[in-house]
């Protein structure tokens, strides 16, 4: 219990837990995805020609020729790599994209102030733009108009923790955006668009704003949430990256995989 | 039908790599139905935007960082060479500049066919069959080559790279005897393991190095042509084990031993009870079956951790049987083949472990007999693993590995066509052949990266093929051998003219390669001659009163069982030695030193000509007093005679396991049909060459002192060979 509230609380928990998963996912599945006979070739050959280096070194034609087979054996390796890399991306990116909703960016903290971006398809269609705030969400400053860029960006504070929807309201439409004020991990969406499907898909976990809205983006500033290793603040995604890879070079050697 | 798993295909074998990976291969990636999900992935992929492009999981991880590491290497080692090399070329050119400044050629090449027989040879050229050895014969050279007493392998090849008799190079035969228990021992080298041990519990943990010694003396002439700066590739040169260090790379060839440290020891596994055993060269193990898979295993080396010997380490595996696909499924380690009868699989690396770490790294293959209502199935002897040797068997140590990575697993065992698996009918002609010409093609592949590293210097390769198919498969070229009078003449299979001509396009191919400023020697250390009849020289002994038997016994066992060395004056072991029985020699000797000579001449008068009486041929045409053949330090190790059979006649079976029976000539009954271990004179090797070269009755010892002189080195003073003039 006490293991699993420590998970739940400590990202660099949850990044060193998953990535040891993935690692492990992702070196089973390049086992069963990739030509193995044709990796261990392709690495043996690319071994000899670094040994033909060293044991001809003599032999200066060898040497350069050397050196041209393993720029191209190193071409014939990635190439033999990509495929099983593209049969992962996608399951993989998915999921990097769920949990950089939570790791990504950290919550509004109480007091706090942040900034809610709202985009229109034109400067008029916000020149009459209003806020419609919940109770415990207040405005520290007044808003502020960008007409070239066709935005107005307002600057908020929430009183106390709490899941609020803003209610922004432009030429008889309203739309909301949902802000979360925490101390917690949370899943977070940074931002609702109009329309925009891939954008939607990566960036944001809300539903579209209607079509017909003027609106076409609503935009949180969640701060970004780093984690401290060894004396640097990281994102979790570069931590991610070395302890799978870790993972995975170890899993590798345990499952008898060629990568 | 015999064929090789995949030899065609190369990925769709069931196991491993192919047999012939191309050095640049393309390399075939899923079938042509993977198209479609491959396009749509990949455009699925590129219309994904910023955070797919940005992927960074693993996969990326180890993708960019294998090839980031592979380039980041070959850029180190390309720096340090390219930076450092003017530096060493001017070190290269001070100390070569006279070597390649009187050199003749710029490159030797030499072409080691074991066994080529010069008789046979002229006859297929002149049978128009050998376009390009008839070539060679008449743009260059082309005669006989006298060869060594004995024309024995280890001992002609020594000659070859040395220069020397066999008394400066101590090597007389395949064996020689310990004067101590008149036991043999491998001539070549001696491999010994550590001398101290940690005894913890139930393991003696070894503690230091294994020593090999090389027995061979002499400097192979390589090693001079490094001193001046020549660089040489020698590929399977015979009793080059233990690799010795010198400027170039070599790879080992006859002698390097299995992983059991024998010669080759074969394993029939079976289900078939037999309680006989083969008389050298392999092992039966019996296959367990157990709910329709059967279990076995293969034997390995006694673990190094038992502190004695006889504590075989093993290396388990599974046979599933599927009799109506005429296949089985075998699982040994992480491997997992199908064979299907009459089929080989690919190399598979096996791994014996003893415990706390020590592991012995070997390779085999296996090969399916039968798969109902027996089932059997033939493992090669274990060889050495080129990719991870436990002992060295080439210079430097990372040649063998370089070769393993680049062209895959090979044999490397010094006697790898497995003879005695033929002879034992283990194997069939069909399974020996095939196992021949893998080995020779991965030997070619050896042949012709050598050829493309080696531009300027020697490069050198030894081809056993010829040999030992020539042993093997003489009985269908002969008009009456004992072995094959049960095939009729029309379906005797054209087995060796079938190998000439495959080493003549061998050599076509090596022309097509070399220019005017190389030299090309195609040379053989020996002949071939019949062997149909089998002398026990020891049984004659016998029956002459030279050899005594214990009281009451009319036959020996194997090495001098029940002989009875205090009235024993001569005894015969190995191929061609005959040795005395000296006081204060030999360990029960009785011929008194002064006595010996005389000894010697005696058996050499009876011996020479000695009759067969079912064909009234001479059985002996040549007996040699080792004293009048050989000079130098190690003339003492030698036998005292050296026997010269007749044409159509070698030792027995018998007499070269020290063992004496009743009778002297009897047939030869074996595969093993054909035989150079006779009188040298009758069975003189090749010499071609691209290039006239005036001499009369060249030797194989002169090679050494020929190439040295084309290089513009002067040949050492101890060298018996002469150098040949070259004349156009």
């Amino acid at each position: 219990m006490a293991l699993s509230v420590l998970l739940f609380r400590n990202p660099l928990a949850i990044v060193v837990v998953l990535s040891i998963v993935i690692g492990l996912l992702m070196v089973v599945l390049f086992g069963y995805t990739s030509n193995q006979k044709a990796i261990k070739i392709a690495k043996d050959q690319l071994k000899a020609h670094l040994l033909a280096v060293r044991l001809f070194q003599e032999q200066l034609h060898v040497v350069v020729g050397s050196y041209g087979r393993i720029l191209r054996g190193t071409g014939r390796y990635l190439r033999l790599a990509f495929m099983p890399l593209l049969y992962v991306i996608i399951p993989i990116t998915l999921l990097i994209v769920q949990l950089d909703r939570y790791l990504g960016v950290a919550p509004v903290q109480p007091n706090a102030p942040f900034l809610l971006t709202v985009q229109a398809s034109s400067a008029d269609a916000l020149s009459g733009a209003s806020l419609d705030l919940p109770t415990g969400i207040l405005t520290t400053a007044p808003a502020v108009h960008v007409p070239a860029d066709h935005e107005v960006v307002w600057r908020l504070a929430a009183s106390r923790e709490g899941t609020y929807d803003i209610g922004v309201a432009t030429g008889g439409d309203r739309v909301t955006k949902r802000v979360k004020v925490s101390s917690e991990l949370s899943r977070l969406s940074p931002v609702r668009f109009r329309g925009r499907f891939w954008e939607r898909m990566f960036r944001s976990s809300e539903s579209a704003i209607p079509d017909n809205s003027p609106i076409e983006s609503i935009a949180i500033n969640y701060p970004e949430r780093t984690i401290r290793l060894a004396g640097y603040e990281l994102n979790w995604i570069w931590l991610f990256f070395i302890f799978s890879m870790i993972a995975g070079f170890i899993f590798k050697e345990l499952l008898g995989i060629q990568v | 039908m015999t064929k090789l798993c995949g030899a065609d295909v190369p990925f769709d074998c069931a196991q491993g790599r192919p047999l012939c990976p191309h050095p640049t291969g393309k390399v075939q990636q899923a079938g042509r139905n993977a198209r479609p999900t491959r396009t749509l992935l990949i455009l699925a992929i590129l219309f994904l935007p910023c955070l797919a492009h940005a992927y960074a999981g693993p996969g990326a991880g180890f993708a960019v960082l294998s090839s980031f590491w592979a380039i980041f290497v070959a850029f180190l080692y390309s720096f340090y060479a390219l930076m450092t090399w003017p530096i060493r070329q001017l070190f290269r050119f001070l100390r070569r500049r006279n070597a390649y400044g009187k050199a003749k050629f710029n490159r030797a090449v030499i072409l080691g066919f074991d066994g080529m027989d010069p008789e046979l040879s002229e006859r297929f050229m002149n049978e128009g069959k050998l376009p390009n050895l008839a070539k060679l014969r008449e743009k260059g050279t082309f005669t006989k080559l006298r060869t060594t007493f004995p024309a024995i392998s280890p001992v002609a090849w020594s000659t070859f790279m040395t220069g020397v008799n066999p008394g400066k190079h101590n090597i007389y035969d395949f064996l020689a005897r310990d004067t101590s228990n008149y036991l043999p021992f491998l001539s070549s080298a001696e491999i010994k393991g550590p001398k101290r041990h940690i005894k913890i519990g139930k393991y003696s943990i070894p503690f230091g190095k294994t020593e090999i010694k090389a027995m061979r003396k002499g400097t192979p002439f390589w090693h001079w042509l490094g001193k001046a700066g020549i660089f040489s590739s020698v590929i399977r040169v015979p009793v080059t084990f233990p690799p010795e260090k010198f400027s170039g790379v070599l790879l080992s060839g006859m002698c390097v031993p299995d992983l059991k440290g024998s010669q080759g020891t074969f394993c029939l596994c079976t289900t078939r009870g037999s309680s006989d055993k083969f008389r050298e060269g392999g092992v039966r193990v019996p296959i367990e079956r157990r709910n329709g898979t059967c279990y076995s295993y293969i034997p390995g080396p006694d673990s190094p951790l038992a502190g004695t010997a006889g504590n075989e380490m093993r290396v388990a595996f599974e046979v599933k049987p599927d009799p109506t696909a005429k296949q089985v499924r075998i699982v040994v380690a992480s491997e997992k083949l199908t064979l299907k009868v009459g089929e080989y699989s690919e190399w598979i690396s096996v791994e014996f472990k003893a415990g706390l770490g020590f592991t012995a790294h070997g390779i085999c293959r296996f090969y399916l007999k039968e798969v109902s209502p027996e089932v059997e199935v033939y493992v090669s002897p274990v060889n050495i693993d080129p990719g991870h040797p436990d002992l060295p068997i080439s210079h430097p140590v990372t040649y063998s590995i370089y070769l393993a990575k680049l062209y895959g697993p090979f044999a490397t065992l010094g006697l790898a066509e497995d003879t005695w698996a033929l002879n034992e009918h283990v194997l069939d002609d069909e399974a020996f052949l095939a196992q021949c010409y893998s080995n020779h093609e991965d030997r070619e592949r050896m042949l012709f990266d050598a050829l493309e590293k080696t531009k300027q210097g020697l490069c050198t390769c030894v081809f056993d093929t010829t040999d030992r198919v020539q042993h093997m498969f003489w009985r269908y070229l002969d008009e009456d051998h004992p072995a094959a009078r049960e095939v009729p003449r029309d379906q005797r299979p054209n087995v060796i003219p079938e190998l000439y001509q495959k080493m003549d396009r061998l050599i076509g191919r090596v022309m097509e390669q070399i220019d005017d400023d190389t030299l090309l020697l195609v040379i053989s250390d020996h002949g071939f001659k019949s062997f149909a009849r089998c002398v026990n020289l020891n049984a004659w002994l016998h029956q002459n009163g030279y050899l005594a038997l214990k009281d009451g016994k009319t036959e020996s066992g194997d090495w001098f069982d029940d002989v009875d060395w205090s009235r024993t004056r001569a005894y015969t072991m190995g191929l061609n030695g005959l040795y005395l029985n000296v006081k204060g020699r030999e360990m029960q000797g009785i011929v008194d030193p002064a006595e010996a000579e005389a000894l010697k001449i005696e058996l050499q008068q009876k011996l020479n000509g000695l009759k067969d009486p079912a064909s009234g041929e001479a059985g002996i045409t040549g007996v040699f007093i080792t004293g009048n053949v050989y000079r130098g330090p190690y003339t003492e190790n030698a036998p005292d005679l050296i026997v010269g059979y007749g044409a159509g006649y070698r030792a027995s079976w018998d007499s070269v396991l020290g063992k004496v029976t009743g009778q002297v000539f009897e047939d030869n009954l074996k595969a093993w049909s054909g035989d150079h271990c006779i009188d040298p004179r009758l069975v003189p090797g090749i010499l071609f060459s691209s290039h006239k070269f005036a001499t009369e009755k060249p030797h194989i010892a002169d090679v050494a002192p020929t190439i040295l002189t084309l290089f513009g080195l002067a040949p050492p003073s101890h060298f018996d060979g002469k150098a040949w003039n070259l004349t156009g």
